[in-house]
């Protein structure tokens, strides 16, 4: 067991701020340990999205959680972006902040997308560099997360879980370890989550991430929408286990249900805590659906499901 | 130019269930349906209105022509009405869809479209919830000298659009009924409307045409004579009723918080 996180507290168990749970949160302040918000829905608000992330941050730790960071890119750092994420954290007083391992657009185009980079030497020199600019920029360890992804590349040298591992080391960051992405990912390119999750070094993992995925039996997509299925939620002991125990928050971007659901699903986190490591192999997927995948293939069939986080915020209008 | 089934084999590798073009495949499929779902939300009465499909298809080639360039997605619909505008059938061409005179359909979509950006930039920009406003007491404090050369200042969240149908009620109307309802198509006839924000929420007024035109010059920085006189050789009142009335638009402005200050003349 490795306790360190960069020095951060553990917060407990949290979920992701979404707007549609604004007034029920304003109305009740519920018992949740923290809450995560996604930077980019923050940082130009000067309306009811910032007013309302105001009175939250005054109750609750918050985390501030990017997008667009681009980290991968081989644009030049957007440092108007970089500039605000930094207001927005001198205002907000996050306990830290994250964004992912990935791309998400080139030739100043943005796709809105967590795109995957190739493992190499190469990508790495080129993240490591830019992850010390920014850390240097705003005065704080990143937190990096691992994105699920779809493709990978011919040309890559190196594991995700290496990459991973070497990125922290070389920069010092912070990883957000997304067990769900973990477990995408693994299925979608054949390899072991558990493997992932033992390879990376423990002791710099600040913060978890569990979310609902959705199994279209050929890959799994990121969709966010719904529970975290039952072969996640055997990973989850796993990494709370090595980690000693980071801060777990719950996602969940579409079809997002009345909060109290919300809440009581990042709740069972409790129960694995305390479960020991599953005797079967988790990592093997093979296509046998659990009821919550077949409801959520279901629930697919015939639409495009989106890879999350999808980051809009709708306008309140008398 | 497209990538040979080889040459993407080069670059991607397959998994044991997918080829490299099918695992690629969902990058692409997911970038048009997560921005047309985002375009959606930004334009939901325009989104009801054309029906999903047709709708889709105007914002397919809205991303085409203006792909995002912001890191915020808030931004992505931002220049959606001048693409209609822009891609606006030519109207003596467009002799089906003319509804009345020179006023048809596209007209009325692109007009929709304004309002509903406007809506999103009032809901998020700057707002007065935490500065000071206008007060009646302040208004009624302006001496006779020097009213007519005083100038008032709008608030930031104020804006002021004119536009050929009656959009206001249709907004209301669509966004008050079931999403499987159809609302029937109003009538053309200009129509004004003040889109503004108080305690976080957009407010929607209706305008008439002199409203408009006495608010249009104050918030163009206008004195308040000067704004008020754009309006006398066009309206049908007399002095006393223009008096009248003047003094109900103000006081209905005052308490929609329309103003934050009076600027008095430098010297």
């Amino acid at each position: 067991m490795t306790i360190s996180r960069l020095g951060q507290p553990n917060l407990g168990l949290g979920v992701g701020l979404r707007s549609v749970h604004f007034a029920h949160i304003l109305e009740h302040w519920p018992k949740v340990d923290w809450f995560e918000v996604i930077s980019e829905n923050f940082m130009d608000s000067q309306g009811r999205p910032r007013y309302v992330l105001e009175q939250i941050a005054e109750r609750y730790p918050i985390v501030m959680h990017g997008v667009s960071l681009s980290i991968g890119s081989t644009d030049p750092l957007n440092h108007d972006y970089l500039r605000r994420l930094k207001a927005l954290a001198r205002d907000v007083k996050p306990k830290w902040v994250s964004d992912h391992i990935c791309w998400t657009g080139v030739a100043a185009r943005n796709t809105h997308d967590l795109l995957p980079i190739p493992f190499t030497e190469e990508t790495l020199c080129h993240v490591i560099e830019r992850v010390r600019t920014v850390q240097d920029f705003m005065e704080r360890p990143l937190i990096l997360e691992n994105p699920s992804s779809y493709v990978e590349f011919r040309g890559s040298t190196m594991s995700e879980w290496e990459f991973v591992t070497r990125l922290a080391e070389e920069t010092k960051c912070g990883l957000l370890l997304d067990v769900n992405n973990v477990y995408v990912s693994g299925f979608n390119h054949d390899f072991d989550p558990e493997q992932f999750i033992k390879s990376i070094p423990q002791d710099r993992v600040v913060q978890f991430h569990l979310a609902g995925h959705t199994n279209y039996t050929t890959h799994l997509i990121d969709t966010h929408d719904g529970r975290v299925i039952d072969p996640v939620w055997e990973l989850y002991p796993l990494a709370h286990r090595l980690t000693g125990g980071v801060s777990t928050l719950l996602e969940w971007d579409a079809s997002i249900p009345p909060f109290p659901v919300l809440h009581e699903e990042v709740l069972k986190a409790k129960q694995f805590m305390k479960r020991h490591l599953p005797s079967a192999k988790t990592a093997k997927h093979v296509a046998v659906l659990t009821g919550a995948e077949k409801k959520g293939r279901s629930d697919h069939l015939g639409q495009t499901a989106l890879p999350q986080p999808l980051h809009y915020v709708t306008a309140d209008v008398e | 130019m497209p990538m040979t089934r080889h040459g993407l084999e080069q670059m991607v590798t397959r998994s044991e269930k997918l080829s490299a073009r099918a695992r690629l495949s969902i990058y692409a499929n997911a970038y048009y349906a997560r921005l047309l779902e985002c375009l959606g939300d930004s334009y939901p009465v325009l989104k009801r209105t054309l029906g999903e499909e047709a709708f889709n298809a105007f914002a397919f080639g809205y991303l085409q022509k203006y792909p995002s360039r912001s890191y915020t997605l808030g931004k992505l619909g931002e220049r959606f009405p001048e693409y209609l505008a822009e891609t606006r059938p030519d109207i003596d061409k467009a002799t089906s869809s003319v509804i009345q005179g020179t006023v048809s359909w596209p007209d009325f979509l692109i007009d929709l479209a304004r309002l509903e950006r406007t809506i999103a930039e009032v809901f998020d920009g700057p707002g007065i919830e935490k500065t000071a406003v206008l007060s009646t007491e302040q208004l009624g404090g302006i001496t006779p000298d020097k009213w007519m050369v005083v100038r008032l200042r709008t608030v930031p969240c104020l804006r002021l659009l004119a536009v050929q149908y009656p959009l206001n009620e249709y907004y209301s109307a669509v966004r008050q009924s079931p999403d499987e309802s159809t609302i029937p198509l109003p009538t053309p006839a200009e129509s004004h409307i003040a889109v503004t924000r108080r305690d976080y929420i957009v407010r929607r007024h209706d305008l008439s045409h002199s409203q408009y035109l006495i608010l249009n010059a104050l918030k163009e920085g206008r004195t308040l004579g000067d704004s008020i006189a754009s309006v006398t050789d066009c309206c049908d009142f007399t002095d006393e009723e223009l008096e009248s009335e003047l003094r109900q638009w103000f006081k209905n402005w005052i308490c929609q918080q329309f103003f934050d200050s009076i600027i008095l003349p430098s010297g």
